[in-house]
């Protein structure tokens, strides 16, 4: 720690989110200004004649599955040239869903690049796979990014449900030591960000999901207690917000982006309680079954969190959600798989055939807990289809071969139909180094949020449908 | 208002940073040093010594329109262009000292040289430290991590149950999870933080009757033990074997216990079960019902409070497919599908538990008597979980929820417990606040004595200040030395601190990384949870001994003994320590040679490795960052790929590491790193010794030898810790530096390090002494003062 010089701050700061958000009073979700959120050159709005449903009322849904470390891209790029294709190793588990599966081929996160920031590859990555932003090099003072997709998604389409969004992952997080080579651990565990300074943390455990859910955790809970716990919620909130102004008054300028942060976390929440007192309780369906808590085994633990994803889709109580399945430069071993060495020392393969085929093995895996959470989105019916056709499910990595750490040629997919604006079971190629933002470009405009740039974009993805 | 608040921010903002500014107090305000005299004699120095030497040495590559590694020597003219970048200064110092420069492909200065330029540098950095305007930094509102969630909450509420453990993890930053900066506040922890007031509260202050008749039903997948879950409901125990559920009995009562079963009959007698409280048996009952129409067995019994297992045993399992009568052959199983428990039943009603008449210390009362009392109450809570009293708007804040919930027709004890519940979530609670002055908040100023109180507790408790610091900021004294230091005596004495302990060491030595450390159990099968649990608990019992029996930190590196059980002497290999106690151990001959200090010890070397062996480069990076202060340049991106050799590869790891090193990339920087990660080679990737490596090809000896950059040699873990000891300042700045940021909650700055200069020497005079690292950072102005940010 000798000789860290503190970083001058590079980033516009010409309007400070406390000023919009005073000027906005009530407004809960965070306008996009230019001079806040360059990514976004237009303030987002909903598109005319409610565009985030399919023509049968069903909304649309967003997910997106994050996997650490690049992926072994010999088992997971097709043969073939061309639209059509037969499904490459890795992706055999998807075998039924072939046609509900889009490969994207030529993709490219070049904010996840160096750019002068030395190395930081994997923190880079993660920060950048759903901002599209280059994250300002810092271990800790004067953290910035951008706001994710999905987070912008949710400003929109979650406005109708309990949570405007679900935030899972599967590790815990807590380790010592740096995280990436000078970059803060918030870069590296977290892909969801609501400001460019503050990251949405995720859920590990599936009973806490569950609760988060249908606001219930106490054994005896019966509506009653439950709906007198809102109001008393309620009240607390309202003393507690007054709280926070009064405590504004007297802190300096160099605290209020901290307090901001909390005035905005406690009025969402607030938000979410109104709506929860508004509307009917929604009780847990038949067939879902409370989670005891987290599973020991990895695997099952990847799928019970699904279960409840689905379950928050199916009732309808988000959106949008995003499944960290590990943080990126992630050592997990994964010992059932028959491997010895983590994953991120397996990802620097060097191209040793016995680590790439490891790669492989996780790959696969992978593949399978998705193919899981495929099956279960299929098997939920909804209006003239399933849930998986109204949705849209983004699946990859921000790096392509670990050992390379190259941000280009990145292993992504799609899946779902979102509600008729992909035509799936097709692998499309676009030419080397079209933004990966063009593709949160495209989801955008299927969530109903119209902007005409995110992060490096150079316009929506084309060809999404036939 | 807001225009006026912009331009006294901005003339405070000029005042801070002008040289003009003189500071109220400390040591910038001294100007005891005869100015003129020393810079002249400084500057001459520089002329005559210093500049020619760089020139001859440095501005080959760092200078004449050079500036490798972005350093450009030749700018600086003389002693004035010196004090304008002193970071570059401290660089040109470290550089010199170990020998990285100039490099060793280029012609050296003699020693003489070397240390007359050292001294100058020494000095001048030395004369801007006593003469400059120091600056303490700014650290933003600072949210309370897990960890200090968990312990204030038990010190203020004086409940134990962690509810931090769900929230989200806290990220951290320049290695530690309590950086102000990188804590941040999302709906998700709001939410937590919601849910955790109230059940806090519902803990402490039970409303309703806890003894109230309860049903808890066990299905068949809640139950745990022997049998299958074939069953399509219940457990399925085809063998003599027993079914579990563990239920948390509230209340000294009766209760009954209902177990639902059925059996496939067979042979002369009804299947028969056993059920069991707490493994004794309580009645053995006769399961006459066959599979498909169950019966419930039902027992009264009284049960002391407490978590107890109820078992339903399967005790005559029959088994007789050959028997000469058809009628004795057959297959008797049983099936349970419940267990079920009723109660308390008929329990009286508790009165209120301590916890309760200290929360709600008077009442209950109606009216505006009863709005009295609430705010009595909320006043005192609320002035322990601010930390400081609260503003009589706080109070009558806290009322209105009172009020309101009365006139909801809520009892007196539950709207007090709303208002409780409130002061949990309020930011004041959540957050630790330290107010800048109105009217100079850029300006450094000494913190109030609370906002004082607080940082020392949080610092060494992890938690909230107790009754005898609070009473010390109340009184005023607590700023002043004497007074500090005689708290900090007393919090290491007390065993909240133990959190400094596991916080700080768990971070520091990267000890909480055992927690998910993997490595293969085909090749390390003695490796299980339990050695684990014991290699941490080793690294914590040292560290807190050095902290607590006042010995020199450089014990840290080197010591005579070590904590031990027997589970991990008999790992190190040493005799004559029995039973699962720890105690301490003095070490001699060989294991004194082997183990001893921090670095060796089996933890330290099971994070430092890979899962299925040692990472001589992860091992040395470990030494540089955490003991030495001098963490070693990432790796470049775009490394080449290591040519393929295959993972059983015949060669050592040092063969196939010199191999590495023979890329010109990598070379500079490993030949710091590796060669003191060598030295640690004779430790296995979970901390065995061993004198062989075992490769594909066969047993070679380890070769534990090598050079540093600086020309020491370095030969086996012994060699590195005299290497080390030899280098007693750098570790002990470096530990201050790792302290300090835990202590303050922040990243290192460059103007930290007149402090940082300052709190070694007091250390150095006072034998190195931990007790004193930890004394002098809480008495330097840089933790007992502070300054607000401009922008």
């Amino acid at each position: 720690m000798s000789r860290q010089i503190p970083w001058i701050s590079c980033h516009p700061t010409s309007i400070s989110r406390r000023t919009v958000l005073r000027g906005l009073g009530a407004t809960i979700a965070l306008p996009l200004l230019d001079a806040m959120a360059p990514a976004v050159a237009r303030a987002a709005q909903a598109v005319a004649g409610n565009s985030a449903a399919s023509p049968a009322g069903t909304p649309r849904r967003l997910a997106t599955f994050f996997l650490p470390n690049g992926m072994n891209m010999d088992h997971w790029l097709p043969s073939q040239t061309g639209e059509q294709f037969e499904l490459p190793a890795t992706l055999e588990p998807l075998g039924a869903f072939k046609d509900q599966i889009t490969l994207l081929q030529g993709l490219a996160l070049d904010n996840a690049k160096a750019k002068g920031d030395g190395p930081g590859d994997h923190a880079r990555s993660c920060a950048a796979f759903l901002t599209g932003a280059h994250p300002h090099k810092t271990a800790g003072a004067d953290i910035h990014l951008g706001i994710s997709v999905d987070q912008l998604a949710a400003q929109q389409a979650g406005i109708e449900t309990r949570l405007p969004s679900l935030e899972l992952g599967m590790d815990k997080g807590g380790m010592a030591g740096e995280c990436d080579s000078g970059y803060s651990c918030a870069y590296v565990s977290n892909i969801s960000w609501r400001t460019p300074i503050s990251p949405v943390p995720h859920e590990v455990n599936p009973a806490a999901v569950f609760a988060r859910l249908f606001g219930s955790n106490e054994e005896d809970d019966t509506p009653e207690i439950r709906a007198r716990r809102l109001r008393e919620r309620k009240s607390i909130l309202d003393a507690v917000s007054d709280d926070a102004r009064s405590l504004g008054r007297r802190l300096g300028r160099g605290d209020q982006e901290k307090l901001d942060e909390f005035t905005t976390a406690i009025r969402e929440v607030e938000l979410r309680v109104e709506r929860a007192m508004a509307r009917k309780e929604v009780q847990p369906p038949d067939d879902a079954k409370r989670p005891a808590g987290t599973p020991e085994d990895f695997g099952e633990h990847m799928r019970l969190l699904c279960d409840m994803l689905v379950l928050a889709f199916r009732m309808d109580l988000t959106r949008v959600s995003t499944f960290m399945v590990g943080s990126d430069g992630n050592d997990r071993t994964y010992r059932w798989l028959g491997l010895s060495d983590g994953h991120h020392a397996l990802s620097h393969h060097g191209n040793n055939p016995q680590k790439l085929e490891g790669v492989a093995k996780i790959d696969l895996f992978h593949a399978q807990q998705f193919a899981y959470f495929l099956q279960k989105m299929h098997e939920a019916k909804e209006g003239d289809g399933t849930l998986l056709d109204h949705s849209m499910i983004l699946y990859g990595c921000g790096i392509g071969d670990g050992n390379r750490h190259n941000h280009d040629e990145l292993p992504i997919l799609l899946a779902g139909r979102g509600g008729g604006t992909i035509t799936p079971g097709r692998q499309l190629r676009y030419s080397k180094g079209t933004p990966l933002c063009n593709l949160h470009l495209a989801l955008l405009e299927r969530m109903g949020v119209k902007a005409d740039r995110f992060g490096d974009s150079t316009g929506a993805l084309k060809n999404l449908k036939a | 208002m807001v225009e006026k608040k912009t331009v006294s921010t901005l003339i405070a903002w000029l005042l801070a940073t002008t040289s003009a500014l003189v500071l109220p107090w400390g040591a910038g305000a001294r100007g005891a040093v005869p100015a003129d005299a020393r810079t002249t004699e400084l500057d001459r120095r520089f002329t005559g010594n210093v500049r020619p030497f760089l020139q001859a040495r440095c501005f080959a590559c760092h200078g004449n329109g050079k500036h490798k590694g972005d350093v450009t020597l030749d700018a600086f003219k003389s002693f004035d262009s010196f004090k304008a970048d002193r970071a570059t200064w401290e660089d040109v110092q470290d550089v010199l000292k170990d020998g990285r420069m100039p490099p060793k492909k280029a012609e050296q200065p003699s020693a003489d040289e070397r240390a007359r330029t050292l001294k100058w540098v020494g000095d001048a950095l030395g004369y801007l430290d006593q003469t400059q305007p120091r600056d303490p930094g700014f650290v933003p509102i600072h949210r309370l991590n897990r960890a200090e969630y968990n312990n204030t909450i038990h010190d203020l509420v004086g409940v134990r149950f962690n509810p931090a453990s769900d929230f989200p993890a806290d990220d951290s930053g320049y290695g530690f999870d309590n950086i102000a900066d990188v804590l941040s506040m999302s709906p998700l922890l709001a939410e937590k933080y919601l849910a955790a007031a109230e059940q806090v509260m519902e803990k402490a202050i039970v409303s309703g009757d806890p003894y109230r008749l309860r049903v808890a039903r066990y299905d068949g997948d809640a139950l745990k033990g022997n049998g299958s879950g074939t069953a399509e409901r219940g457990r399925l125990l085809f063998t003599n074997g027993q079914v579990r559920a563990t239920h948390a009995f509230v209340a000294p009562a009766d209760y009954e216990i209902r177990v639902g079963a059925e059996a496939d009959q067979a042979g002369p007698e009804p299947a028969k079960m056993t059920l069991r409280l707490d493994g004794k048996p309580l009645k053995t009952f006769e399961v006459t019902a066959l599979r498909g129409s169950p019966q419930t067995c039902t027992f009264r019994v009284h049960v002391e409070p407490g978590e107890r297992p109820i078992a339903a045993e399967f005790i005559n399992d029959y088994y007789n497919n050959t028997a000469p009568d058809p009628k004795d052959r057959g297959d008797r199983n049983l099936y349970v599908d419940f267990i079920e428990v009723r109660g308390p039943i008929d329990a009286p009603p508790p009165g209120p538990s301590e916890i309760e008449k200290r929360l709600l210390f008077c009442g209950p009362a109606d009216g505006p008597e009863g709005e009295k009392c609430a705010a009595q109450i909320a006043r005192r809570f609320a002035t322990r979980a601010f930390r400081h009293p609260p503003g009589d708007d706080d109070v009558a804040r806290l009322v209105r929820i009172y009020a309101a919930a009365r006139k909801e027709g809520e009892p007196f004890k539950k709207a007090g417990r709303l208002m409780l519940e409130a002061v949990l979530v309020s930011p004041q609670f959540l957050y630790r606040i330290e107010v800048d002055p109105a009217d100079h908040p850029l300006v450094p100023h000494p913190l109030r004595d609370h906002e004082l109180a607080t940082r020392l507790s949080y610092f060494l408790w992890s938690s909230m200040p107790d009754e005898v610091l609070l009473d010390a900021a109340a009184a005023g004294k607590l700023h002043e030395p004497a007074a500090l230091r005689a708290q900090v005596g007393r919090m290491l004495a007390d065993p909240r601190s133990q959190a400094f302990v596991s916080n700080f060491a768990g971070q520091w030595l990267e000890l909480r990384n055992l927690e998910g450390a993997s490595p293969d159990p085909r090749r390390f099968p003695k490796f299980d949870r339990k050695l684990l649990g014991s290699m941490r608990h080793e690294g914590e019992l040292f560290f807190g001994n050095v902290l607590h029996d006042h010995r020199s930190v450089m014990e840290m590196i080197e010591s005579d003994y070590t904590f031990l059980d027997e589970r991990l002497a008999k790992f190190y290999g040493i005799d004559g320590v029995q039973g699962t106690e720890f105690r301490k151990v003095t070490l001699s001959g060989e294991a004194a040679a082997r183990r001893g200090g921090v670095l060796t010890m089996a933890g330290v070397m099971t994070v430092t490795a890979m899962p299925s062996r040692t990472s001589p480069p992860k091992r040395g990076k470990f030494i540089l960052e955490q003991i030495l202060g001098t963490p070693p340049p990432p790796p470049p991106p775009d490394v080449p790929a290591l040519p393929n050799k295959g993972e059983k590869t015949s060669m050592t790891m040092r063969q196939r590491l010199e191999e590495h090193r023979g890329n010109p990339a990598c070379a500079s920087c490993h030949a710091r790193i590796d060669p003191i990660g060598f030295a640690l080679e004779n430790f296995d990737a979970i901390g065995r010794w061993r004198d062989k490596e075992q490769t594909r090809t066969g047993e070679f000896p380890i070769d534990p030898s090598g050079t540093l950059p600086s020309g020491e040699a370095v030969d086996g873990a012994a060699g590195l810790r005299k290497v080390i000891l030899a280098h007693r300042e750098q570790f002990v700045r470096c530990l201050v530096e790792k302290v300090m940021t835990y202590a303050l909650g922040r990243g290192p700055t460059a103007s930290d390090r007149p402090y940082v200069n300052d709190i070694c020497r007091k250390v150095h005079e006072s034998d190195d002494r931990f007790d004193r690292v930890i004394e002098e950072i809480v008495v330097s102005d840089i933790f007992t003062s502070r300054r607000g940010k401009g922008n």
